[in-house]
């Protein structure tokens, strides 16, 4: 059966969209193509006239073509004073739109951390949300309560950017008409099951807490660069970017960009601490475990990891 | 004889990134003026402004989805100057190569994906090759479009192997990269270098880059398409067929002002240095009436007169610069959310074709001042861009394999400071201007390649250059106005940039 779909680009950045275009075996193209989704529209795709464009909203809002899948891309952008006046669309705020194509959907996947929950904007002057989370609360900018028409809540894929697998992934059950095991945060359990530190290469440095206090290093990067590995959901190490790598893998720390709160009201490459053990500790560890175990493990260090030494 | 007039207005506008708005007097025909506006604001600035010193490296390249390591440069770049860290050269190589693969995927997906796709639409039922531009272009479907979808995605597995990620990630910091890669990242960089390469010369010219470096002028350009099959069947070839039947090198021209910042620069005892020019790949300068003069950054300016901002009334340096928006509702005066930059006062077109001219292509050159700047002059520097960005990429992959050292200098912990960051991104100039002071972000000012070629105009009533380049276009539709989005997609505008 034919799904069609519409991509609305709201509050971001286009990243999200650029990054589907990762998806590779099949590429992008050729997955519609097998999944038989019928992509109504596309910001950076389509070749529809001006008047296609309108005769297309027009044929959404009235019910005349079946929207089975509405992807949102970006923030709900409500400012300035709830006006929604910062991202105006047709004379209109563009939020208009978004309510109004909602309540046509028979799905809604909010594509990225600023559509799942505010992101980047979601603390600045343009009162950005999400579309159904603001932050760590259910609401948003359709409410708590907002259903589509298949009786579902917004679907949320957070990242920044989201993975391409996870959106392919995503359409693929939808296609399918499979069910998806949800967990916290509208995000399904199948790719925010799991930390993001789970697969990186630097993980035996930090089970002997072999950590740096430099750029440029081998070793873990949980202590004091700032990394939220351990502390926020996601598959990059499991899937792996641009099917290659990630950002803890080559050095960089993770900026718990799938987390609600994303991105952090403190600064970035720094961990916040207390005598040297991080105020944040891994999701769900109690605190007198943790420097219990901590501080064996600096003490069964091997030599190779100290000297970082492991090819890695 | 009534005049026909008619005012229409051209949103949302599909294939160039983020929303733009633009706004068209047609009479007779004809573009009598234009207006182009950003229609959404996201304040990146003031987000900015309080946060961690460093923080800019997170939060600006999630300004562009496309762009992203470009900003990540700048920012670097810019914090590279506050700290007054030198930058070692494997550093610079593993930066340059980044920014060229970004560079890159970004000119083949504009031109087929984005740019040559209106080559398939009704408005072109009568052109002689418009079944094959169909085949070739048709969004999901054509040929070309299927090809260029898989390189570019594949080209771009370089950054991920550099610097973790793919879009938005923030592997450079003042003093380098943060990255150590292995003898094996750098061979499989450089395979895919080498393949997009091989791609790129047999689909995209149709000849080797050797012999494309021979087409240095229009009888060059005119011989070489009249050589070979391939020539004309390539992507390159074709555009050129379909472009000048179509009669893109006669619209589009504007006022042949062009800034370009340059910002690849190349390390010491590099090969590529015979690539470039006095230490730069691309001479950065400003470019008018065919010459070229060096760029002084405290010659640029942006003024607010005609944008949804307010706070200041005379035209602010970067470092001087605020960002109050102003919402008003009304499109009266001020009618977008961009900033009008200005270079001397002047505005100034940036790209491709400012970059080529710049650094002195006789080809685009000759072409500039026979024909002025075009649709089709934009297009072209945008296709041939990569024969002269990929020799320098696999130089830099090549001389990473063989070159031990550092990678990154200490930087010191950044309490006060300032500094800026200029980089030629894929759509042109782009600048960062960060103050810092007290161990946090002060100000931090942004202005992107298409914030000066979306420019709105300024308090002397000077159009930006897309406005500029659009009056003067015959529109044989105005309900379908495909040749005036022609002349708008051959900037590649970014919207999201513009406004950020």
């Amino acid at each position: 059966m034919t799904l069609s779909l519409y991509w609305l680009q709201c509050g971001g950045c286009g990243g999200d969209t650029w990054s589907l275009f990762n998806a590779r075996a099949p590429h992008l193209y050729e997955l519609f193509g097998m999944l038989d989704i019928e992509l109504l529209w596309h910001p950076s795709v389509s070749v529809l006239s001006l008047k296609e464009q309108d005769r297309l909203l027009a044929d959404l809002m009235s019910g005349e073509r079946p929207l089975d899948v509405l992807c949102i891309e970006g923030s709900v952008i409500r400012g300035p004073g709830g006006t929604g006046m910062y991202d105006e669309a047709y004379g209109r705020p563009k939020k208009d739109l978004v309510a109004a194509l909602a309540k046509m959907a028979r799905h809604i996947v909010a594509v990225g951390a600023c559509a799942s929950f505010g992101g980047i904007g979601a603390d600045g002057e343009i009162e950005a949300t999400g579309v159904q989370y603001h932050k760590w609360d259910k609401g948003g900018f359709l409410g708590p309560d907002f259903e589509t028409l298949s009786g579902t809540p917004v679907i949320n894929l957070p990242g920044c950017p989201c993975h391409c697998d996870v959106v392919t992934g995503v359409l693929s059950q939808l296609a399918a008409g499979g069910a998806m095991e949800m967990g916290d945060y509208g995000m399904p359990l199948e790719w925010y099951g799991m930390m993001v530190h789970q697969g990186c290469t630097r993980n035996e440095y930090h089970e002997y807490r072999v950590e740096e206090k430099r750029f440029g290093e081998k070793g873990c990067m949980f202590f004091y660069l700032g990394c939220h590995g351990p502390l926020v959901r996601g598959p990059c190490n499991k899937i792996l970017w641009n099917g290659r790598s990630s950002k803890t893998r080559v050095g960089v720390p993770c900026f718990g960009c799938t987390r609600p709160d994303f991105p952090q009201q403190y600064p970035f490459f720094k961990t916040r601490n207390i005598e040297g053990i991080p105020i944040d500790l891994p999701d769900g560890v109690g605190r007198a475990h943790y420097l219990a175990y901590k501080g064996m493990a600096a003490a069964a260090a091997p030599q190779r990891l100290k000297k970082r030494k492991t090819g890695i | 004889m009534p005049r026909d007039k008619k005012q229409i207005r051209i949103f949302p506008f599909n294939r160039v990134e983020g929303d733009l708005k633009v706004h068209l007097e047609i009479e007779d025909g004809v573009v009598r003026d234009a207006w182009c506006a950003g229609s959404m604001y996201r304040g990146f600035e003031n987000i900015l402004k309080g946060r961690g010193p460093l923080d800019g490296l997170v939060i600006t390249p999630r300004i562009c989805g496309i762009c992203t390591t470009a900003h990540l440069t700048a920012a670097a770049r810019a914090l590279d100057m506050a700290c007054g860290v030198r930058v070692p050269g494997n550093a610079l190589r593993v930066r340059n190569a980044a920014l060229l693969a970004e560079m890159i995927q970004n000119d083949v997906r504009h031109a087929v994906q984005l740019f040559m796709a209106d080559f398939t639409r009704p408005g072109y039922g009568d052109h002689p090759l418009h079944g094959e531009a169909r085949r070739r272009y048709e969004p999901m479907k054509g040929t070309s479009a299927l090809q260029a979808v898989s390189e570019s995605r594949s080209l771009l597995e370089i950054i991920a192997i550099l610097g973790g990620q793919w879009p938005h990630s923030s592997f450079m910091v003042p003093g380098g990269v943060v990255c150590l890669p292995s003898a094996n990242d750098i061979s499989q960089c450089r395979h895919l270098a080498r393949h997009y390469r091989r791609w790129y010369e047999e689909r995209v010219l149709g000849c080797s880059l050797e012999r494309w470096s021979e087409v240095t002028s229009r009888a060059a350009l005119k011989e070489w398409l009249a050589a070979s099959g391939a020539h004309r069947k390539s992507e390159l070839g074709f555009f050129i067929r379909f472009a000048r039947t179509a009669g893109l090198h006669k619209i589009g021209g504007g006022r042949g002002h062009f800034i370009g910042f340059g910002g690849l620069v190349i390390p010491k005892d590099s090969e590529a240095a015979a690539l470039g020019r006095d230490g730069e790949l691309f001479p950065p300068g400003f470019y008018q009436d065919g010459e070229a003069v060096p760029l002084d950054q405290q010659r640029i300016t942006e003024a607010i007169d005609c944008s949804w901002f307010a706070g200041y009334r005379a035209p602010r340096h970067p470092f001087e610069g605020m960002t109050r928006p102003y919402a008003t509702g009304n499109e009266n005066r001020q009618y977008t959310w961009a900033k009008a930059p200005r270079y001397d006062g002047l505005p100034a077109e940036t790209g491709p074709l400012a970059q080529m001219l710049l650094a002195g292509d006789p080809l685009l050159t000759e072409l500039i001042r026979e024909e002025g700047p075009s649709v089709f002059a934009r297009q072209l520097a945008r296709i041939v861009r990569s024969s002269r960005t990929l020799p320098a990429l696999e130089t830099w992959l090549r001389e990473l394999s063989r070159r031990q050292g550092l990678f990154y200098n200490d930087a010191p912990p950044l309490e006060q400071g300032r500094g800026f960051g200029l980089v030629e991104a894929p759509r042109g100039a782009l600048g960062h201007w960060v103050v810092i002071e007290n161990g946090a972000i002060q100000s931090y000012q942004v202005i992107t390649p298409t914030t000066w070629n979306a420019s709105p105009r300024d308090r002397q009533g000077a159009r930006g250059p897309m406005e500029e380049a659009l009056v003067g276009t015959p529109v044989r539709d105005p309900d379908d106005p495909l040749e005036a989005e022609l002349v708008v997609r051959s900037f590649d505008p970014c919207l999201v940039c513009t406004v950020h």
